[in-house]
C-alpha cells in the first residue's frame, strides 16, 4: 500500500523547514537578480561558473567539517576545537611546501617535501589532536564543550609555533588542484565534498554506527549496559571530526595558498555548528541527519550570497545571517512547529469531513 | 557568652572546611603558586610590588565584569556566547555617538544599556520559551550585534570626548603616611573608576547569588530545572533576568574596555566569550551548572591574567605561548575538578553505604 501523505508529520519535521527557507531564500535571490540561476561554460579552465555553483564551492569546508561536527552532536557533545584544527593543518601544510630557498627567492612550482608528506602529516596531527578531544571526553568523562576549548584555545598557539607566527605562502601547484582546480567540469572541493558526504554516509548508514551514536547520544550510560564500547564510539567520532577539519584545512589553505594561523578557520565551529543546527539535528543529541547538515550548510553560504548582493560590506553580513538563522530557528522551534503542525492536523480533519 | 561563641567559631571552621569550596581553593592555591613562582623569577624586576598586582586589575577589569554576569549564566547551566560582541557594540556606540554624531556620552551608555539588557532579556525568552538551546540562541546574538557594529562603522573610531576622558583618567592613588603627610607609595600604584566597577560588579554578584532569593533559584534550576518548576519556582522568571543581568553586565564591560582603550572597533573583543567562560571554568563554575562562586570566578580573572603578565615579565617569550599556557591550565583545572567530583561521590556512596549497613 501506498504510504499516505502526512502534511502534519511533514509540519512537524525540522528538514522540511530547512528546505523552505532555502527556497525562500533563493527566490530573494532571483528576485534581486533575475540572472542568478545561470550557469556558464568557461573552457578555458575546463570549469562551469556560476552563482549556484559557488555556493556549494564556497560552503564546502563547513560542509566538512558539518559532516563530523552532525555526529558530535548527535552524541550530545560539541566540537570548539574544529576551527583551531584548521590553522593546524594549514600551518603543517605550508610548512612542508617550504623550497630552498638559495634557489629561489620567490614563491613558485617548487618543494622540497615529497608532495604525499603534505597532505598526509596535517591529516595525521588533525586526527591526533581529535583522539586527545576523545582521550578526555571518552576516559575521563568531561563535558565535551570545555574539553575541546582546550585545543580550541591551544591550537592557534601552536599553529603559530610550527610556522614561528610566520606567513608563508606557495605557488606548488598539485597543492593548488585542492582548492582551485577542477574534476568533471566542477570545482575541485565540491568533488571532495561530495565523496566525503558519500563515504560519511555509507558510513553511518549502511553499518550500525550511525544507530549506536544515536543511542550512546541519548544514554550513554543505558547503551553501556546494553554492551556498546560507548568509549570506541566516542574516540571514533571525535578522531572522524579532527580528521575531516584537517582536509577542511588544506582546502582552506589551498585556495589562499598561504597559511593564516589567526584567521584560518576562524568562526567555523560556530558556522558547523549552525549548519547541523539548522539542518535539524538536535543540540541534545540522539536522531541526527546529515542530509539536513549539508542543506544547514548551504543554506548559510546562500545567506551570505544574498547579503552580498545588496552590496554591503563583509562583516556586515553577519547580522543580516543572525537575522535570518533567527527566523529559520524560531520556525524549528519546537512550539511553533507543534502549532503549525496542530493547524495541519485540524485542516486534514475538516477536508476528511468535521469532527472525528 | 564564650559557649556561644566557641559555637559560631566552630560553625565558621565548619563553613570553611566545607567540600563544596574545594574547587575555589583550588584555584587560589594555583593563583598563589603562580604568583610566588614569578615572585622568585621576576622579584627583582619589580613583580611583587603593588603596581603589577593591581595592573592585574586594571587589564582585566573588562573580562572580570564580563565574568561576573557569565558565572551566573553558567550557574544556571546555560552559556552565553554574545558577550564580546555585545561589549564591543556598546564602544561602538559610546564611539560613533560622542565622536561622529556628536551627542552626550551619558546617552550613548543609556542607549547601550537599554539594547544590551533587551537583547539578552530576548534570548532569555527566546531560551525559555521557544526551547531553543543557549548556544544557538546567544550565538545569534552574536552574529546579530557584530554584524550591527560592522554596519555602524568598519573602522577603528577614536573617542575623544572629556567627560569619558575624564573618567578614563580618573585614578584613586595608594596613599601612605609618612612624615604627618600622606604620600603616594613607591612606586606609585593606583585603581581605576574600571576596577572600582568591577569591585562593584563582583560584589552585587555575591550579594545576589548568596543572600538573595534570586540567587537560591539560580542553584536550584542549575541542579535541575525539573525539579526547580515542579517546586514552584519562577524557573522562567530567573532565567529571562540572569540573561538579562548577563546583559547588562556585557554592557557594563564594553563600556570599561570602551575607557581602557578610548576607542570603538567593530572587531575588538573577538573570542571574549571564549576567554570569559575561560575565566569562569577556571574559577570552579561548572559547565553542567548547579555550582560556581564569584569568589572562584575572581580569582580565575586573577590567574588568568597572570599569564600574560608573567610572560611580559619574562620578555623572551612570544605572545602565542600564552595561548598555550591557558590551554594548559584550562586542563588541569578540569583534572582537578575530576578528581574533587569522583572522590566526593565516592565518599558519599561510603557514607550512604555505612548508613545502609547500620540500618
Amino acid at each position: 500500500m501506498k504510504k499516505r501523505f502526512d502534511l502534519s508529520t511533514l509540519m512537524r519535521s525540522k528538514v522540511t523547514w530547512a528546505v523552505v527557507a532555502e527556497v525562500l531564500i533563493l527566490l530573494v535571490c532571483l528576485i534581486v537578480r533575475p540572472d542568478f540561476f545561470t550557469i556558464s561554460y568557461q573552457p578555458s579552465t575546463g570549469m562551469l561558473y556560476g552563482n549556484l555553483i559557488d555556493i556549494v564551492n564556497r560552503s564546502s569546508e563547513i560542509t566538512i567539517i558539518a559532516m563530523g561536527m552532525t555526529l558530535v552532536i548527535a552524541l550530545g557533545g560539541t566540537d570548539l576545537s574544529v576551527g583551531a584544527l584548521v590553522a593546524v593543518s594549514g600551518a603543517i601544510a605550508l610548512k612542508f611546501l617550504r623550497w630552498d630557498v638559495t634557489v629561489y627567492n620567490t614563491p613558485g612550482d617548487y618543494t622540497v617535501s615529497p608532495f604525499f608528506l603534505v597532505l598526509v602529516v596535517p591529516m595525521l596531527v588533525c586526527i591526533l589532536m581529535g583522539l586527545f578531544n576523545g582521550f578526555l571526553i571518552a576516559k575521563w568523562e568531561m563535558q565535551p564543550i570545555i574539553a575541546t576549548l582546550i585545543l580550541m584555545v591551544c591550537g592557534r598557539g601552536i599553529a603559530q609555533i610550527l610556522t614561528n607566527g610566520k606567513q608563508f605562502t606557495t605557488g606548488y601547484s598539485p597543492f593548488r588542484v585542492i582548492g582551485q582546480g577542477s574534476f568533471l567540469f566542477l570545482p575541485m572541493p565540491i568533488i571532495i565534498t561530495a565523496v566525503v558526504v558519500a563515504l560519511v554516509s555509507l558510513f553511518v548508514r549502511k553499518t550500525a554506527f550511525g544507530t549506536f551514536v544515536e543511542s550512546v547520544g541519548i544514554n550513554r550510560k543505558a547503551s553501556r549496559l546494553s554492551g556498546i564500547n560507548a568509549q570506541m564510539i566516542i574516540f571514533i567520532v571525535f578522531a572522524l571530526t579532527g580528521f575531516l577539519s584537517g582536509i577542511s584545512g588544506l582546502i582552506y589553505s589551498s585556495r589562499i595558498m598561504s597559511n593564516d594561523s589567526n584567521n584560518a578557520g576562524l568562526n567555523f565551529e560556530m558556522d558547523a555548528i549552525l549548519a547541523v543546527v539548522i539542518g535539524g539535528t538536535s543540540m541534545t543529541g540522539g536522531k541526527f541527519s546529515l542530509v539536513g547538515t549539508v542543506l544547514g550548510s548551504i543554506i548559510i553560504r546562500t545567506i551570505v550570497t544574498l547579503v552580498y548582493y545588496f552590496g554591503i560590506a563583509s562583516e556586515a553580513t553577519m547580522a543580516f545571517k543572525a537575522v535570518i538563522i533567527a527566523v529559520v530557528i524560531v520556525l524549528q522551534s519546537e512550539p511553533v512547529r507543534n502549532y503549525f503542525s496542530k493547524r495541519a492536523n485540524a485542516r486534514a480533519k475538516l477536508a476528511n469531513g468535521g469532527v472525528k | 557568652m564564650s559557649d556561644s561563641r566557641n559555637s559560631s567559631s566552630r560553625s565558621l571552621i565548619s563553613s570553611i572546611m566545607n567540600p563544596k569550596f574545594i574547587m575555589v581553593y583550588a584555584t587560589v592555591g594555583i593563583f598563589l603558586v603562580i604568583y610566588l613562582f614569578g615572585a622568585a623569577a621576576y622579584g627583582s624586576k619589580g613583580f611583587t610590588t603593588l603596581r603589577t598586582f593591581t595592573n592585574l586589575f586594571i587589564d582585566n577589569a573588562y573580562y572580570g565584569i564580563s565574568a561576573v554576569g557569565m558565572t551566573m549564566v553558567l550557574i544556571t547551566g546555560g552559556i552565553d556566547l554574545s558577550v564580546g560582541a555585545v561589549a564591543s557594540l556598546t564602544g561602538m556606540f559610546i564611539a560613533y555617538g560622542t565622536s561622529v554624531l556628536g551627542l552626550n556620552p551619558w546617552l550613548c551608555i543609556a542607549f547601550s544599556l537599554v539594547v544590551g539588557v533587551g537583547l539578552g532579556l530576548l534570548m532569555g525568552w527566546v531560551i525559555h520559551y521557544l526551547n531553543v538551546p543557549p548556544f544557538i540562541t546567544t550565538l545569534t546574538g552574536m552574529f546579530l550585534a557584530r554584524g550591527v557594529c560592522a554596519l555602524i562603522s568598519r573602522e577603528s573610531i577614536e573617542i575623544k570626548n572629556e567627560t569619558i576622558d575624564a573618567l578614563a583618567s580618573w585614578k584613586l592613588y595608594f596613599m601612605q603616611f609618612k612624615d604627618g603627610e600622606w604620600v603616594r607609595i613607591r612606586p606609585s600604584a593606583y585603581i581605576n573608576f574600571n576596577v572600582i566597577l568591577f569591585l562593584v560588579m563582583l560584589l552585587l554578584g555575591i550579594y545576589l547569588l548568596q543572600r538573595t532569593r534570586f540567587g537560591r533559584n539560580i542553584y536550584a534550576i542549575g541542579g535541575n530545572e525539573q525539579s526547580a518548576k515542579l517546586m514552584g519556582l519562577p524557573v522562567g522568571r530567573t532565567k529571562i533576568l540572569v540573561y538579562g543581568f548577563n546583559g547588562l553586565c556585557s554592557v557594563l564591560a564594553g563600556i570599561a574596555y570602551a575607557l581602557y582603550v578610548k576607542s570603538g572597533w567593530n572587531l575588538s573583543l573577538q573570542g571574549a566569550e571564549l576567554d570569559v567562560i575561560t575565566c569562569a571554568v577556571i574559577g570552579g563554575t561548572l559547565l553542567t551548572g548547579g555550582e560556581g562562586y564569584m569568589i572562584g570566578t575572581l580569582f580565575g580573572v586573577l590567574l588568568k591574567s597572570m599569564i600574560p603578565a608573567l610572560i611580559t615579565f619574562n620578555g623572551n617569550l612570544l605572545s602565542w605561548w600564552g595561548k598555550i599556557a591557558t590551554g594548559l591550565l584550562l586542563l588541569l583545572f578540569i583534572c582537578i575538578q575530576k578528581i574533587v567530583v569522583s572522590s566526593t561521590e565516592r565518599r558519599n556512596s561510603r557514607t550512604k553505604k555505612t548508613k545502609k549497613s547500620k540500618a
